[in-house]
């Protein structure tokens, strides 16, 4: 009899629960679906489904005004080399900093730590005078260099998690002679698998949807990401709402497929984060 | 000595790269922002400079929309928190049950946190908008009630922007919950139960102090997201009507950005710094008291 009524109010749960999601997911729905309409149409009845009047010619309107695939390129190169460059960086300074404590190590871990509570905007005019001089501004490189800087966020994920990876495998090797950075690409790195995921996943969602740092640093639409894509649109769409929702169906697209992809080691991700932290 | 440095070399190299790219690019930029601040700097030449002392700081409190980005983003930061972590917490024991569709809605409720908040604010600002394509206000003709300037009158803006930024995060923050949630003990629910204690009971005395260093972190990042926030008002409302919805972020790129007054921006950005500083270590310090209790 208790378990029959728990059932039935968990049932009602799911469903109460089912309905919060459907709320939840409508802006999506609604960006998805009108961009499929004719504009007159998604304007009468923006929440119908585009069945009578099927249309991709919206799509075709707005692949032709953005530039999606010079945008596409320069966004995937600042996102995987950026990535790269913090992994790498990060995991060795973060190796050296826990297994190798002296004076130096434990000064330069709270200098790291000092990082987090720096805003960007809080350095941004200083960075962008530095980057005009280095005639790093305004260019796809200038952005690999300036995302790379972000590797204290991975410096402290490692830090983390290499508390909990045993040291004698390392000690062994050493001892059998092996140098530093063989001993640490080939024995350490591997272990170090899940918390590189994590990184992996933290870093390309905040790279490639940031629009702070390219709305100061880029200028020329030649070195846009596609995120600048969206902004331009803006302006530019004003008068055509939804060319604009299929460039942001455009934009979302590769990121929605890498999270899709991801999925299970983004919730592992997070909890393992948070669970350190 | 020299055996010495010459052992310690590989370990040296290995901290150079980082030590290097974060120095230039974050430590001496943050060192020079907090010393132009008290000088007059044009943004060019470092060769007239003069020590000026609070001459910008005096500048941006006598600034009437600067200080009101330090209240907006006072008044944020201090809200956003507190209310995201009230949805999150129940949203993470709904999303814990033994659902047959949990995986889906953790999908759902997950996915609104994976778009830029660029595309978000754009996407909203349709949806609040006063005109025919605007849903919500579609919506609530249905019901004989007339369109509302959501994004046009700044009481409404400022709670268009909370409520697009709670429907942002409360999944991601509610994820930081599950995990949590699932390594408490089933023991101490099993015994909760011997002990007929009833469902609120459980969660004030098990589930909830349970949940502290999730909340740590949960309540530390919403914190600072709020501090920081640029993106989503920009897009959604950018700062307006008037300033009531401008933040400090934006206003810091403003002025030094597109005004070029150097000296105040750099004087708020040193604000703005201290600001964070002492929010967060008030914050970790109050947070860690409670995880210990």
């Amino acid at each position: 009899m208790i378990t029959k009524k728990r059932g039935l109010k968990s049932y009602i749960g799911e469903i109460l629960m089912l309905g919060i999601c459907v709320i939840f997911f409508i802006p999506f729905y609604y960006l998805i679906v009108n961009t499929f309409k004719p504009a007159r149409e998604a304007t009468v009845s923006p929440m119908s489904l585009p069945i009578k009047n099927f249309t991709l010619d919206l799509y075709k309107e707005a692949l032709r005004m953005i530039n999606f695939w010079s945008s596409f390129r320069n966004s995937l190169l600042i996102t995987i080399i950026s990535v790269i460059i913090i992994i790498v960086f990060g995991s060795m300074a973060a190796y050296v900093i826990t297994r190798h404590k002296n004076k130096l190590t434990r000064f330069l871990f709270f200098y790291f730590l000092i990082g987090f509570m720096v805003p960007a905007q809080t350095t941004l005019i200083p960075l962008f005078n530095l980057m005009s001089r280095l005639k790093l501004q305004n260019s796809v490189l200038g952005m690999v260099v300036l995302y790379s800087s972000w590797c204290n966020f991975a410096i402290f994920m490692y830090q983390g998690f290499l508390g909990g990876v045993p040291k004698d495998l390392e000690e062994a090797a050493l001892i059998d002679g092996a140098n530093l950075w063989k001993m640490f690409w080939y024995i350490v790195f591997p272990l170090l698998k899940s918390v590189t995921i994590t990184i992996i996943i933290f870093d390309v969602m905040w790279i490639w949807n940031d629009f702070m740092m390219p709305y100061l640093f880029i200028s020329s639409s030649s070195n846009f990401t596609l995120i600048m894509e969206v902004y331009k649109g803006a302006g530019q769409f004003a008068n055509n709402w939804t060319v604009m929702l299929c460039t942001m169906v455009i934009v979302l697209a590769p990121i929605t497929i890498f999270y899709l992809f991801m999925q299970k080691y983004i919730i592992a991700g997070i909890t393992s984060g948070a669970v350190k932290g | 000595m020299k055996v010495k440095l010459k052992k310690e070399l590989p370990y040296i190299g290995f901290v150079l790269p980082a030590f290097l790219v974060y120095t230039v690019l974050t430590m001496i930029p943050l060192v020079q922002t907090l010393g132009l601040a008290f000088t007059n700097w044009d943004g060019y030449s470092m060769s007239n400079l003069k020590f000026n002392g609070l001459e910008n700081f005096k500048s941006v409190f006598s600034d009437r929309s600067m200080k009101n980005a330090l209240l907006n983003t006072c008044f944020y930061s201090l809200i956003f928190p507190v209310v995201t972590t009230i949805f999150a917490i129940p949203l993470s024991l709904a999303l814990n049950s033994r659902m047959r569709t949990k995986n889906l809605q953790r999908a759902v409720f997950f996915f609104p946190s994976v778009p830029s908040a660029i595309i978000l604010g754009y996407l909203w600002a349709y949806i609040l908008a006063p005109t025919s394509n605007g849903l919500l206000n579609k919506f609530l003709g249905l019901f004989g009630i007339d369109p509302v300037l959501w994004l046009a009158i700044p009481g409404w803006a400022m709670f268009s922007i909370f409520i697009v930024n709670l429907w942002s995060a409360v999944g991601w923050h509610a994820c930081i919950y599950l995990a949590q949630l699932q390594s408490i003990p089933v023991e101490y629910y099993e015994a909760a139960i011997v002990d007929g204690a009833s469902a609120w009971q459980k969660f004030r005395y098990i589930t909830f102090p349970m949940l502290a260093s999730a909340m740590t972190v949960s309540v530390l990042l919403l914190l600072l997201n709020s501090l920081k926030l640029f993106d989503l008002p920009f897009a959604l409302t950018d700062g307006g009507p008037g300033t009531s919805t401008t933040m400090i972020s934006q206003i810091i790129i403003k002025t030094g950005f597109v005004e070029k007054s150097y000296g105040k921006a750099t004087a708020m950005s040193v604000i703005f710094f201290i600001f964070i500083v002492i929010i967060s270590m008030v914050q970790l310090k109050l947070m860690k008291k409670r995880e210990v209790e």
